[in-house]
């Protein structure tokens, strides 16, 4: 049943001559034997499943996971409307009223016509006719209506880019206000302009102060909850009014983008700024994926190297190296990479490098072990005999008896590596440009996770680590178990 | 190496030459741990004295410690100073209290050894208990639950459930404060502050000791039963022994001195761990220290707490050794050798 594994271990002789249908074959072979063993296939489909999460990441979402104010900040997830906590909680509504969406409401001596700008697209435009001095200015209201059947937001905010062309003596005023469904007008902005002007852009925010001297609130209360204290139909309105009388005048329009940023948002709800947290999870797998598998692949390369120079030529070597182990063996690991990420630099390079500069030495241990004991055999003495060089000998004698184990090893090492970075992000310490689960929990932690109870946001990320490391640690005991015999009975 | 001395037979002496290898080596780690401090500290990038002397003193005072701290000197007679001042404990000044460091470490250090110690204890108690009870039943439910829950609180990340003991025993069922050593201000009188005391370590001591013990448990089960498989539990239970005599009297004495290498051996890493759980139940400890230290760019107390965790480590890894050498020698082949 060992037959084709053990010859893993068997004179290089016959495996230099080994053809590619010999390897292949010694991988059905592994194959045979991984497949029976349930808990090495159970992790095998769970990180199957992750490098599928990590390679359709843009697929699975339609969000980038750094972009922000998707919602309002610590927004719910959308299935939690179901609970009582979350019930009638609003989602988020986005309004980009362009020309032919507008409602003329009331008119004098106005009218509503459309123009299309070069840069600004499709444009309304408002048409005033000039007044009489003492007569009452020409005015016009847009009005565009907003069913609104939830709980108040906490913001709610808007945009308006407008352009006024009118005759010097002009005097334009325009104001945006929203109409609750018992007809009370709250007015957030308005502006004068005197005489035409260029393209401008107000931005109105709920939660700028300005707004709530405008609704005569005081600097604590919220704008959002008194206006949108009821549930129904809403009308947002533009006025614009002019008193010009030597000529027309026209306020262009490019569009108003208004907003209420929901309390409800997508599988996982947002973040502290707003980004969306089933986003981060699933680009958080890619990069704890990543780190695990270079820095296990780094760890592991050191650590074969070593293993196999202080194996093989002993003395002087040895000692050195293995004292060297024992040193870094001794040193508290994650006290010194938090020493050394602070000084090297928050970059998930330096991260990687230094988590495989620390835990390189189990393998160079076990290696070294495999190869004193290799080193007895006669196909190495026969091809010292034959005049084959140390250098030599190592790499295609050595090299390839003590494979498994570095494969094995790898596969152990990974979920160390992500362990590492996901403590090091936690504390503060990672990269903070890149969405890490690590860094998920330490937001979670730091910006109100807790006290919000949101444990949609702290469970996934966690869960995912642990499923992520466990799944590892299945595989590479049952890799270990098929290639290396001498583990079997220990288990 | 000791090794052979022991296999010879001669048993004193080779222990004896053991613990002198060990102590060498402990020695010599925190000879690097030192160099390493002083690397670091020392030959970054950029003016050294402003990772030791805070920038925003007044000039004064960065000339008495410029000339404390030798900087003008060459870099070894720095080197020498450097030892001396680490060896005698001189920390420094921290950037963010303007304390000497020592100061600050002292006042965390016994918090730091009260939730190191209570997690010690019971998660060693608890760990051999439970891998004997789970032994003397075999293939029950009772001892699948005990190794499917070892299993789990083995893979499942520290920190992670320490979070989620917080959010669920700190916020949603608040019967546990959420952060801190000692409720400010402290309440009235020895007793009630004990007990206030005893009421923050309940969160932290008690996530380590869920997190530790399965491996233990694990690792007590799986030695007791390979002990109850031996001629002489037989022979016990052929003298007609009870089964609480065999268990506890033949099989647990003698699968003890493993277990208890294991308990020491797990030291260091309860020590580095303590770090995180500090960090994350807000403990007024050394750890912590370590962590805000770096996240403030607070030079010397980073070195004083790295330092301290780094002798407690190595102190940790000596007794583990001791321990070793001392409980069964034929462990110690066989560790070596694996």
């Amino acid at each position: 049943m060992n037959q084709s594994i053990t010859q893993l271990g068997t004179p290089p002789a016959r495996r230099a001559t080994r053809t590619r249908t010999g390897l292949l074959s010694g991988l059905v072979a592994f194959w045979a034997q991984f497949r029976r063993r349930p808990y090495g296939m159970v992790g095998l489909i769970i990180l199957i499943l992750y490098a599928i999460m990590a390679l359709a990441a843009p697929w699975l979402t339609p969000y980038k996971p750094d972009e922000m104010y998707l919602a309002d900040r610590l927004a719910a997830p959308v299935w939690a409307r179901y609970l009582p906590r979350f019930k009638g909680a609003p989602p988020t509504l986005r309004y980009t009223i362009g020309p032919g969406q507008w409602d003329l409401t009331r008119h004098e001596n106005a009218s509503l016509t459309r123009a299309t700008d070069q840069e600004r697209g499709e444009l309304t435009v408002v048409q005033l006719s000039p007044v009489l001095p003492g007569e009452a200015p020409a005015t016009a209201e847009l009005s565009f209506p907003v069913h609104y059947p939830h709980n108040p937001p906490n913001t709610f905010d808007a945009k308006i880019t407008y352009a006024v062309e009118a005759p010097v003596d002009a005097q334009t005023t325009l104001s945006y206000s929203i109409i609750d469904p018992q007809g009370t007008e709250y007015t957030v902005w308005d502006t004068t302009v005197y005489g035409s002007s260029d393209w401008n852009t107000a931005t109105i925010d709920s939660r700028d102060f300005q707004v709530k001297m405008k609704l005569g609130l005081s600097f604590f209360d919220d704008p959002a909850t008194t206006v949108f204290a009821t549930k129904g139909d809403y009308r947002l309105v533009l006025r614009v009014s002019s008193t010009a009388a030597s000529g027309p005048v026209r306020v262009r329009l490019a569009g108003l983008q208004a907003n209420i940023l929901g309390l409800l948002h997508g599988l996982l709800g947002t973040d502290h700024v707003g980004s969306d947290l089933w986003t981060q999870l699933v680009y958080g797998a890619r990069i704890s994926l990543i780190i695990g598998i270079l820095a296990a692949i780094a760890a592991v390369a050191i650590g074969t190297v070593i293993g196999l120079i202080s194996g093989y030529l002993g003395g002087k070597i040895d000692e050195f190296f293995m004292r060297v182990a024992d040193v870094f063996l001794s040193v508290p690991t994650l006290p010194i990479l938090i020493i050394l990420s602070a000084f090297l630099g928050k970059h998930i390079g330096n991260i990687v490098l230094l988590v495989a500069a620390f835990s390189w030495m189990t393998t160079a241990r076990v290696v070294r072990s495999q190869t004193l004991s290799l080193k007895q055999r006669a196909f190495v003495e026969a091809a010292r005999a034959a005049g084959a060089g140390n250098t030599y000998i190592m790499l295609t004698h050595l090299l390839p008896n003590v494979f498994p184990l570095v494969v094995a090893n790898t596969v152990l090492m990974m979920p160390v590596a992500i362990l590492y970075e996901a403590a090091l992000s936690f504390l503060g310490l990672g990269d903070p440009r890149i969405p890490t689960w690590g860094r998920m929990l330490q937001n979670a932690r730091a910006f109100g996770a807790f006290t919000e109870l949101a444990w949609w946001w702290l469970v996934p990320p966690g869960l995912a680590i642990t499923l992520l490391t466990l799944s590892f640690t299945l595989i590479g005991n049952a890799v270990n178990e098929v290639l290396n015999p001498r583990y079997r009975e220990r288990t | 190496m000791g090794i052979t001395a022991l296999q010879n037979g001669v048993k004193v002496l080779g222990f004896r030459a053991y613990l002198f290898r060990r102590a060498v080596s402990a020695l010599l780690v925190l000879f690097v741990i030192i160099s390493f401090n002083f690397a670091v500290f020392r030959l970054m990038p950029g003016d050294p004295s402003s990772l030791i002397i805070d920038p925003r003193f007044t000039p004064e005072a960065i000339a008495l410690l410029r000339q404390q701290f030798g900087l003008d000197d060459p870099p070894f007679v720095q080197y020498v100073k450097y030892i001396k001042n680490l060896v005698t404990f001189d920390l420094g000044q921290s950037f963010t209290s303007r304390r000497p460091v020592i100061d600050e470490l002292k006042e965390r250090l016994p918090n730091t050894i009260t939730l190191f110690l209570t997690s010690f204890t019971f998660t060693a108690l608890l760990g051999i208990a439970v891998g004997v009870f789970a032994a003397a039943r075999r293939g029950s439910f009772a001892e699948t639950l005990v190794t499917g829950a070892g299993l789990f609180t083995y893979a499942v990340p520290t920190f992670f459930f320490q979070l989620l003991l917080l959010l669920l025993f700190g916020y949603y069922v608040p019967i546990f404060p959420i952060h801190g050593t000692i409720s400010a201000p402290p309440p009235e009188g020895t007793w009630a502050q004990l007990l206030d005391r005893l009421h923050h370590l309940v969160l932290p001591a008690g996530s380590n000791v869920i997190i530790g013990f399965g491996s233990w448990a694990l690792y007590t089960r799986n030695a007791m039963l390979e002990a109850l498989s031996q001629d002489y539990i037989i022979t016990a239970r052929a003298k007609g022994l009870s089964e609480r005599a065999v268990l506890y009297h033949h099989a647990l004495r003698s699968v003890l001195p493993p277990i208890v290498t294991l308990v020491f051996l797990s030291l260091p890493g309860l020590v580095t761990g303590a770090v995180i759980t500090e960090t994350i139940f807000s403990w007024h400890g050394v750890g912590r220290y370590l962590v805000d230290a770096v996240l403030q760019q607070d030079y010397p107390a980073a070195q004083g707490a790295f330092y301290l965790i780094a002798i407690a480590v190595i102190v940790s890894n000596f007794l583990a050794d001791l321990v070793y050498g001392l409980v069964d020698p034929r462990i110690r082949v066989a560790g070596e050798n694996a």
